[in-house]
């Protein structure tokens, strides 16, 4: 690539918009439109409030035929939960047909107004071709118009600004399948020069810990993580070698490849606790910050000892099925202690 | 994860330069955002579903010049889709995509019906008629 790359954008009413890089895409574009907006929030943070950190298995969605194993919220909510609570007012609009969709975005970007918008991988060609698979739920931001179409800002993938063509927008916008984005289009209205975000906080941390805890069916949250490792144990003998493979690889995509900021969440969670911690000036934060962080640091483990697993799926042992299965225990065991301490704690920070 | 950990494999094929943001520790133990080059990790699963999928687009390929499967079925598999969304997309019922996969049933479409497929598949109708003679490049 020979064009010289841009950071800094002018939007259509004249205002300036730096591009930031984030490691996820919705964190990303929140907190993005958030600082359009004049405050200025941190990915973590945003992540934190919404309850971004999830961990969920859906066997009934197929992904390119796999089930999928999330280790987030449901797409969008994130932004919608920050949102709420720093009492900030929000547009967000799905629509039924794609001409009205794209008249609406272009609307809107012509008064200056930057756009959130969830779009399907496949048709974007700005991605890397072994990026593109169909994936309902890549986020970013559109700019303005130009002669190519559209200027958008990509905070999870790129490091500058680039153009996407009315054409992809419109198909990847648009696209079918599981978690149909219908043209899903958001941003602030207004935000508060100086919300609570302490209280902000405290309202994501408890939502985060009864996502984690309370949901009383066991594909989520630890208990779905103790099902999906007693699984794990289980496929080879199950499945047979190659297909139980096939399986981890793709829970590896989910937390590993997908841009998550690494160990699907769990450093960017950590980060929110240690941001948190500094807040509230609470000890007891910092510490859980750092037990986040060792978490993360198993379920990285668990992503290279199934990475060699996988290697050696034609010669077979050394690493075995047991040990990831095993490692996914010791998370969910460890999530378990340290969600529940992050109860407590909560119970005792005043807003 | 320390930022010293923070994976810089070499993995351009991958990520064509792309670079990953990772959450990690610095030196004075608070966390900042590391760009990374990429990780053998990413790579080798990324690589799996990748290779899966061109696989099963040059079988297909295959199928279609001997005859046995439609030119839709190669430009569905293209486009990463199944019959029920290439249905949803094309605004056409899945059986009938499933049925139309077959050659025979395929030769005899309405133009109109063509064009809905060509349009959802974001091809021309000429394309739908024949496969590459060549595979895909990886």
């Amino acid at each position: 690539m020979t064009e010289e790359f841009v950071t800094e954008e002018t939007l259509a009413n004249g205002r300036k918009y730096i591009h930031g890089t984030a490691a996820h895409c919705e964190t990303g574009v929140s907190s993005a439109l958030f600082r359009d907006k004049g405050l200025d929030i941190s990915e973590p943070m945003i992540f934190g409030i919404g309850s971004g950190i999830f961990f969920g298995h859906l066997p009934f969605i197929k992904w390119t035929g796999l089930p999928i194993t999330t280790f987030r919220s449901i797409p969008g909510l994130v932004f919608k939960k920050a949102a709420k609570r720093l009492d900030a007012k929000i547009f967000r609009k799905r629509f039924r047909s794609p001409q009205k969709g794209m008249d609406e975005l272009r609307r809107v970007i012509r008064t200056g107004q930057i756009v959130g918008v969830t779009t399907n991988v496949y048709w974007l060609s700005f991605f890397p071709r072994r990026y593109r698979f169909n994936f309902n739920g890549h986020n970013f931001i559109v700019l303005y118009e130009n002669e190519n179409g559209f200027r958008i800002s990509d905070p999870a993938l790129l490091e500058y600004t680039t153009d996407c063509s009315a054409f992809e927008m419109e198909r990847a916008r648009f696209a079918k399948g599981p978690l149909e984005p219908r043209g899903l289009m958001y941003y602030p209205l207004f935000i508060p020069s100086n919300p609570d975000i302490r209280k902000a906080c405290i309202t994501g941390m408890t939502d985060s810990c009864n996502q984690m805890l309370k949901i009383p069916i066991p594909l989520f949250g630890i208990k779905g993580m103790r099902y999906v490792a007693r699984k794990v144990i289980q496929w080879p003998g199950k499945l047979g070698y190659i297909e139980a493979c096939r399986q981890l690889a793709h829970i590896l995509r989910m937390q590993e490849e997908m841009g998550t900021g690494g160990a699907g969440f769990r450093y960017m969670f950590a980060a929110f606790l240690q941001e948190a911690g500094e807040l509230f000036g609470s000890k007891v934060l910092r510490e859980l910050s750092d037990e986040m962080t060792a978490i993360g640091d198993i379920w990285r483990e668990f992503a290279v000892v199934s990475s060699r697993i996988i290697k050696q799926r034609k010669s077979k042992r050394e690493e075995t099925f047991d040990k990831a299965g095993g490692l996914m225990l010791i998370c969910a065991g460890r999530e378990e202690e340290l969600f529940k301490n992050l109860r407590d704690t909560v119970a005792t920070l005043k807003s | 994860m320390k930022v010293n950990d923070v994976p810089q494999d070499d993995v351009f094929d991958y990520s064509q330069g792309i670079k990953k943001g990772n959450y990690a520790l610095d030196e004075q133990g608070k966390y900042v955002m590391v760009p990374s080059k990429g990780w053998d990790v990413d790579e080798l699963i990324n690589g799996l579903a990748y290779s899966e999928y061109l696989n099963k687009l040059e079988e297909t390929r295959k199928e279609v010049l001997a005859g046995k499967k439609s030119p839709l079925a190669y430009y569905m598999e293209l486009r990463q889709m199944i019959p029920q969304l290439l249905g949803k997309t094309a605004g056409i019922a899945a059986f009938r995509v499933k049925r139309h996969l077959r050659p025979e049933i395929f030769a005899r479409l309405k133009p109109s019906l063509l064009e809905a497929y060509a349009s959802a598949l974001a091809i021309t109708k000429e394309e739908l008629k024949t496969v590459p003679q060549k595979p895909k490049e990886r």
